[in-house]
């Protein structure tokens, strides 16, 4: 009796403690509250804010400016020493590998760019639990997407030449090393493809500032096929934008405050300082403009009125873009700041600084130098200036540039166009350029460098049009090796 | 499970053919005595055979108790042998006992049991009790330093938990081994709470036979604390035990004074084109010395009171405890461990079979703390800041008490001025322990149902005040005038932790014996456990009048705004994870001469994916005491074990993981970086992304571990040998793939890709022996080796990991966990001297900025070029060996102990230097290449502010080796036997004690003990170093 009656409290105490077992390590997501992938995308809602996280990684690709100009004769990597800021430093020198942080920040930034868009992409018609999800300004919203799957893949072509090409889905873990490179010109058919995509899709203006039009999209695409020579298409679809901005009188406005988002802005990356960041461990993910900070004058001070706020002295304009421009051309001070000069034109500001320790050369870069107030919470890292990315003159001096070369050649719109921004530039047209031909074709381009100074241009410019062996040689570029980064 | 299943209803079975037996009961009465001595003997444990009356020999040595006539006594004795006498009639007996100079009757506390030290086929380090109370750590775990199989790392912080790694490296990140403090599973933080005097032994499981009923979580070795408790029927005995003295920091980093200091900040500058910058070297003198300033003598005091003893139902254990540890850094005041303890153990006899155990401790922690380990913590900015800065401020107009540099402009900040406006206090209340039933449900068959809790809260508030750094200082909060500058706010902030964890366990425990010599001892159970908890917290910005005393939520004032969301933060976290486990295991000998061991366990955790919930970890030990053979006739060998066994262990130390989607801005950026949100013109949107890659096949760890080894007594049994030899495979390595980066920023989910390999062996050897009539030694040394390597890290081979970070004007990595290497190796350049002349850079291969006096980097890969390719391992932070000494003397009534350890063959990495411009240099600059054949050490390259070749890459240049040997504590005590006091007390001891009285190294840093987590093992940012302590101490008994 008594064996029994142990035998069945053991068996049936076994088979409790199986049951109350397998339940006990169970685990859901929700007892952590955490949403996963099942619950999401099932309102209009959930689409918006998933295409704003696509929106994000723009921002993060805030170096890529500096290092447009950084490589070329336009400015020097600066900084505290020549171990500071050390993978801008070996880009500046021409000896950067492919172990780099700048590079591989922003070849995995733009592939999570990609990412997003794709995931959008692949849930747009059936969301994970199979419903699909209606509403009015879907079609518009894919179009601001398509758009900026171009403007990455655009970074990453530009940058890389052909490079891993995939549109369909968000990569797994198992897919992302085994795909090959693409060749770039199926890279450039995809992102015309896309940037037709978004043309059709969107509209001319956008309620919200810094979302993707139809113009910017036809901008882009207009630089997409200058990229390629393709001078024709170039010349028709930058037409489409030719008289729909104009030129803001005084230049050095467009990088105020003020002038963001402006009458000549096509498209600008976004900056604030209203949703501060500490995050030192991700400097350039946050919604604070790190490039900023990093171009600032050392050890600056002066006195209430001085405007601006000190930095590390990095990205520093060369005396060779300096002199440049000519005399009575208002970009030279709206682009480079010779802090002596300041210093001693403004004694009232009472200017003290510290002379930057590292590949000196006295200027500093007027367009997205720090200034007092933009910035809060750990303000280095917080800077709200936006990023002129594409601008009026450019679109301008794009169009000059494909009508200087299209096969029916039209030098009169192009010296229109090259005019029209020289017009501003030097407040009269006693400056105006009416040359034709490869004459033109070279003044031009000069006047991209003079217009887009400190804006990223520069190297990219240099490299399509066959001109960086010739410009850059003397600080170490190698011809058939510089022209496009190391794949990381 | 059918196995555990059936064991356990074989069991229950088995025990119900047992009857208890009935008998006549007489008293038995007499006096304990040790025979060399003839001292009475107390405390001594008397116990009938094979019942459960037991007793205890009062302060006279007498005792009494009631057995059935004609029984059989035992009498055990820490430190006696064990003698058995048969009581047939009443009356006083005098029984003798030896003193023992045998090891062989020992016990070890085992998972779910105890096992006679001579039946063990596993292996296992043991510290005794007495051990650790001589020692006096501020925790227990510093006391397993020295045991066999476990290299242990220490802390200088107060209270800073060491690094703990039992018999190698299975995985990247997790080493800490499991603490099972009487039964219930602890982590090695809540060593933190652990009072000493409270230790009766610490056992560590080491191979897979004596862990496996850990299962899951022994991966990394189990260390099994047992604690006092209660005696039967003894008069309530009271230890009162203190110390009292003083911590120093054993060695300063020589660093250049002033005017040295200025030379070569002139010829930095002037090498580099620039101006000279100090223009009058003889008015410099030699400055100030930081380090000087910031080391301070720091007191440290423990004091503990504990009572034990019982009645025949009752027994109890009450300990009390105080603990102080002030740091050297800054001084107690800003850096400090305190410690309160209270704890009983208290066991009820409720009836002849049933048992209950009440084991509950209440803890108070309290710390202080100083930044650490990094180039402007208070050492790097003590190693690095301007020397030539009085220490008090003498610039007029301005505020601060110290003085400020007019280079250093940021970063690296007068150490004093940090250390000044370092505040921070950190409060926690700890309560742990268990709740026991044990009822012997027939002979031999005890089923045990245990609840074990422990429960912390913890309370913490830091205050970042605004602060004047300096003139032009880019750091600073406060202009020189002492108002603030506009858009930066001081700060408070605090939170509020809770961690709960129990577990709760059932199993029956049943010994019988087959025939005549076939010993069964077994057990089978399941528990269940549970960890959770929670924290919240809340910051806010302008506090009142900047200072410390208004420091608190309530009383500062920001308001969020537009432009700045910080001035009033908050947040809020929980966690919670589970397991689930069944184990077994049947311990069997052949007449104390074969013996067998397995053991099994089935494991449940919510941290893996649903397709590989559970998992099964079976082992195994054999041993053959070939001494208890007919055949082994030896007068050297008294006793001579073989034994060996295998089997396999678990890891579960990851998070479950699946596709989350991220919606909160800020808890996107930090963390991962997979940062959401944009702003369209100046309306910011949250935005939302995948955040997170599950993994549904993530499975366990599993390790299996073969062990073979020996234990041998020889001449006389004064000598005892120990030796194991071990192998150890990790297969399924949990572990965070690096990823291509075309999958971009989200973080990718540890997955099963990697394993490792680690072997080794462990040797302990003592002696213990009574000298003459008055010299009693007992010595024993260990000896541990071990190797490490990572055999696969993903099919391709390519994932690694890097850690190691510091910085030194670019933010550097030196460790590496990749595969064919050591775990957490040191990667970078080696060096091949310095060029020494144009020529030689000509002909070496190309270097980019490499000037005469520049170091010259091996081409390893031969391309003619140095670049990345040409990297390679330059250093190992972990020991090849370690070996422990322990040594204890005794003569009439003094004692001597002395301590020590060695390492050998781990490397330091030395990131202490900022390398900045301006910053200060060590000493090794001052013999610096200055011309052809000035010199070609690759450590003293020339001295510019340009460093176009950057020389201050990762290189060999920063390893050294780190071996040492320390003399780790030294105690020299005297028993008072002065008669009048000997009424009061029954025991008096004074010592002093020396606590890491030498260190012998070339490392030229302050220690090359460097702990943290696996990948800053042994990197040097400036880690505070341990102190020598001087202390006196009394020990009172009565």
């Amino acid at each position: 009796m008594k064996q029994l009656q142990i035998k069945l409290t053991g068996v049936l105490l076994l088979a409790m403690v199986f049951v109350s077992c397998n339940k006990w390590v169970d685990y859901n997501p929700k007892d952590d509250f955490k949403i996963t992938d099942q619950e999401y995308l099932r309102s209009e809602a959930d689409y918006r804010a998933m295409a704003v996280g696509a929106y994000a990684p723009l921002q993060w690709l805030n170096q890529l400016v500096p290092v447009g100009d950084m490589i070329t004769d336009n400015s020097v990597s600066g900084g505290e020493s020549a171990s500071d800021v050390f993978s801008l430093q070996q880009i500046d020198d021409f000896s950067h590998g492919p172990i780099n942080f700048t590079l591989s920040d922003l070849w995995q930034s733009s592939y999570e760019g990609i990412n997003r868009v794709n995931y959008l992409g692949q849930y747009r018609d059936k969301n994970l639990q199979g419903e699909t999800i209606s509403f009015p300004g879907k079609d518009a919203l894919y179009g601001e997407l398509s758009f900026l799957r171009a403007y990455y893949y655009f970074t990453l072509v530009k940058m890389y030449g052909g490079v891993p090409l995939f549109v369909e889905k968000r990569l797994t873990l198992a897919e992302s090393g085994s795909i090959p490179r693409s060749s770039k010109e199926d890279v450039y058919s995809q992102i015309e493809t896309d940037l037709t995509n978004a043309i059709a899709a969107l509209p001319v203006t956008q309620v919200e500032q810094g979302r993707a039009t139809k113009y910017a999209a036809q901008a882009l695409l207009g630089k997409v096929y200058l990229y390629q020579k393709k001078y024709d298409a170039a010349a028709s679809m930058l037409e489409n934008v030719i008289g729909k901005f104009s030129l803001v009188t005084n230049f050095s406005s467009i990088f105020l405050p003020s002038g963001e988002n402006g009458p000549e802005s096509v498209f600008e990356i976004q900056y604030s300082n209203g949703s501060a960041t500490y995050d030192w461990a991700h400097q350039t993910r946050g919604q604070g403009n790190y490039s900023v900070q990093q171009c600032g004058v050392r050890g600056l001070n002066g006195s209430a009125a001085m405007p601006y706020s000190s930095g590390w002295s990095t990205n520093l304009p060369t005396q060779n873009l300096a002199a440049a421009y000519e005399a009575g051309d208002q970009r030279k001070a709206g682009t480079v700041l010779d802090i002596e000069a300041y210093k001693t034109g403004n004694p009232a500001l009472n200017v003290t600084y510290q002379v930057a320790p590292y590949k000196n050369t006295g200027l500093y870069n007027q367009k997205y130098l720090p200034r007092k107030g933009e910035t809060s919470g750990q303000i280095e890292l917080n800077y709200s200036n936006n990023f002129r990315t594409i601008r009026y003159a450019d679109v301008l001096l794009m169009a000059a540039e494909a009508n200087n070369k299209a096969t029916a050649a039209n030098d009169i719109k192009a010296q229109n166009y090259l005019n029209q921004v020289r017009r501003r530039a030097f407040g009269n047209n006693a400056h105006d350029i009416l040359t034709t031909g490869a004459t033109l074709y070279d003044a031009i381009l000069n006047e991209r460098r003079l217009e887009l100074a400190m804006e990223g241009e520069r190297f990219f410019d240099l490299v399509r049009t066959g001109k960086a062996a010739t410009v850059l040689a003397p600080l170490g570029f190698v011809a058939g090796k510089h022209e496009l980064f190391p794949i990381p | 499970m059918n196995l555990k299943a059936t064991l356990l209803c074989l069991g229950l079975i088995l025990g119900a053919f047992l009857q208890p037996a009935f008998g006549q009961n007489i008293t038995a009465t007499g006096k304990v005595l040790n025979r060399s001595t003839g001292n009475p003997l107390e405390g001594v444990t008397v116990k009938e055979q094979g019942k459960s009356n037991v007793t205890t020999t009062d302060a006279s040595g007498t005792f009494s108790i009631s057995v059935a006539k004609g029984a059989k006594l035992s009498f055990t004795f820490v430190g006696m042998s064990p003698v058995t006498v048969q009581f047939n009639k009443v009356g006083d007996q005098t029984v003798m006992m030896d003193e023992a100079t045998t090891n062989l009757d020992e016990v070890v506390v085992i998972g779910y049991g105890t096992q006679k030290v001579t039946k063990v086929s596993g292996a296992i380090s043991s510290v005794k009790g007495t051990d650790v109370q001589k020692l006096k750590p501020v925790r227990i775990d510093d006391a397993i330093q020295g045991a066999s199989g476990v290299n242990v790392i220490q802390s200088g912080s107060p209270g800073g938990a060491p690094t703990i790694i039992i018999r190698g490296i299975p995985s990247y990140g997790g080493n800490s081994p499991l603490i099972v403090v009487d039964g219930v599973p602890q982590t090695q933080g809540d060593l933190n709470s652990i009072n000493p005097a409270d230790i009766e032994s610490i056992n560590i499981l080491k191979d897979a036979a004596t862990a496996a009923i850990y299962g899951v979580k022994s991966g990394n070795g189990v260390v099994i604390v047992t604690t006092k408790t209660g005696r039967k029927n003894q008069k309530t005995e009271f230890n009162l035990s203190s110390t009292y003295g003083f911590q120093e920091v054993v060695r300063t980093v020589p660093v250049l004074n002033a005017s040295e200091y200025g030379a070569i900040i002139n010829e930095g500058s002037t090498l580099s084109g620039g101006d000279v910058i100090f223009n009058d070297l003889s008015k410099l003198g030699v400055g100030t010395n930081w380090q000087d300033e910031v080391f301070k003598k720091a007191p440290i005091q423990t004091h503990s009171l504990t009572a034990r003893g019982g009645s025949d139902k009752v027994t109890y254990f009450l300990s009390g405890g105080y603990l102080s540890q002030g740091g050297i850094v800054g001084g107690i005041d800003k850096s400090r461990f305190d410690r309160i303890n209270f704890g009983t153990n208290l066991t009820f006899d409720l009836s002849s079979k049933l048992k209950f155990i009440l084991n509950a401790n209440y803890v108070n922690l309290s710390s202080k703390g100083v930044q650490e380990n990094s180039f402007n913590s208070i050492i790097g900015s003590a190693l690095n800041f301007d020397p030539t800065v009085p220490v008090y401020n003498n610039v007029p107009n301005t505020v601060g008490q110290y003085g400020f540099s007019s280079r250093l402009l940021s970063e690296v900040f007068n150490p004093l001025t940090k250390l000044e406006n370092t505040y921070n206090k950190n409060i926690g209340n700890k309560f742990f322990g268990k709740f026991e039933l044990q009822y012997d449900v027939l002979k031999n068959l005890k089923l045990t149902t245990r609840y074990g809790y422990t429960k912390y809260n913890g309370n913490a508030k830091t205050f970042t005040p605004s602060v004047f750094y300096g003139i032009n200082n880019v750091d600073n909060s406060l202009d020189e005038l002492g108002n603030p500058v506009i858009g930066r706010h001081n700060s408070v902030a605090q939170q509020k932790s809770t961690n709960n964890t129990f577990t709760y366990e059932l199993f029956g425990t049943y010994n019988f014996k087959l025939a005549k010599n076939h010993h069964f001892e077994t057990v089978a159970g399941f528990s269940l456990a549970e960890v959770s908890g929670n924290a919240a917290g809340a910051s806010r910005q302008d506090v009142p009048f900047n200072s410390w005393e208004f420091a608190d939520y309530t009383s500062a004032t920001g308001n969020n705004s537009a432009t700045n969301l910080n001035a009033n933060t908050g947040f809020y976290y929980q966690y919670r994870s589970r397991n689930a486990s069944l184990f077994g295991r049947i311990n069997y000998d052949y007449n104390d001469k074969y013996l067998v061991s397995v053991t099994a366990r089935r494991d449940g955790s919510t941290a893996f994916g649903k397709d590989n919930k559970w998992a099964f970890f079976p082992s195994g030990s054999l041993g053959w005491v070939v001494s208890k053979e007919n055949f082994f006739k030896s007068r050297f060998i008294d006793f001579l074990k073989i034994r060996g066994s295998y089997g396999s262990l678990g890891n579960d130390n990851v998070s479950p993981t699946f596709r989350t989607i991220q919606t909160d801005y800020l808890a996107s950026l930090y963390g991962s970086g997979n940062s959401i949100g944009y702003t369209f013109g100046s309306t910011f949107i949250s935005g939302s992304t995948l955040g997170s890659l599950g993994n549904d096949e993530l499975g366990w760890e599993t390790q299996t571990q073969m062990n073979v080894g020996f234990d041998m007594n020889f001449y006389k049994n004064k000598f005892n040998i120990s030796a194991d030899y071990f192998q150890k495979k990790t297969k399924g390595l949990i572990y965070v793939p690096s990823i291509s980066a075309t999958l971009g920023t989200i973080p990718p989910p540890p997955a099963n890709i990697g394993s490792t390999k680690s072997s080794g062996v462990d040797i302990t050897l003592g002696y213990k022996d009574r000298i003459g009539k008055n010299l009693k030694v007992s010595t024993s040394v260990t000896f541990t080796s071990v190797k490490n390597s990572v055999t696969a890290t993903n099919n391709e081979g390519t994932a690694r990991l890097v850690g190691g970070g510091y910085f030194n004007g670019q933010s550097q990595t030196v460790s590496v966990f990749e595969k064919d290497q050591s775990p957490w190796y040191y990667y970078g350049y080696r060096t091949d001297g310095l060029f020494q002349s144009a020529a030689e850079i000509a002909a070496s291969a190309t270097q980019t900025g490499a000037q005469p006096g520049d170091i010259k980097f091996v081409d390893l890969n031969g391309d003619g070029v140095i670049d990345s390719k040409d990297q390679t391992q330059i250093g190992n932070p972990f020991p090849k060996f370690t070996i422990g000494w322990n040594l204890n003397l005794e003569y009439k009534n003094f004692d001597l102990s002395v301590l020590t350890y060695a390492s050998s063959g781990n490397d330091v990495y030395n990131a202490m230097e900022r390398n900045a411009n301006n910053t200060n240099k060590f000493r090794s600059v001052l013999s610096r290449w200055t011309g052809p054949s000035t010199t070609n050490d690759a450590r003293s390259p020339r001295y510019s502010f340009v460093d176009a070749n950057n020389n201050s890459r990762v290189s060999d240049r920063y390893v050294y080796d780190g071996s040492f040997i320390k003399i780790r504590n030294i105690v020299l005590g005297y028993n008072l036997a002065f008669k009048p006091v000997m009424k009061v007390f029954k025991a008096v001891r004074i010592y002093g004690q020396v606590k890491n009285a030498f260190t012998f190294t070339k490392y030229e840093g302050f220690d090359p003990e460097i702990s943290g987590g696996l990948d800053n093992i042994g990197i040097d940012r400036g880690a505070y170093p341990l102190a020598r302590s001087y202390s006196v101490g009394l020990d009172l008994k009565f």
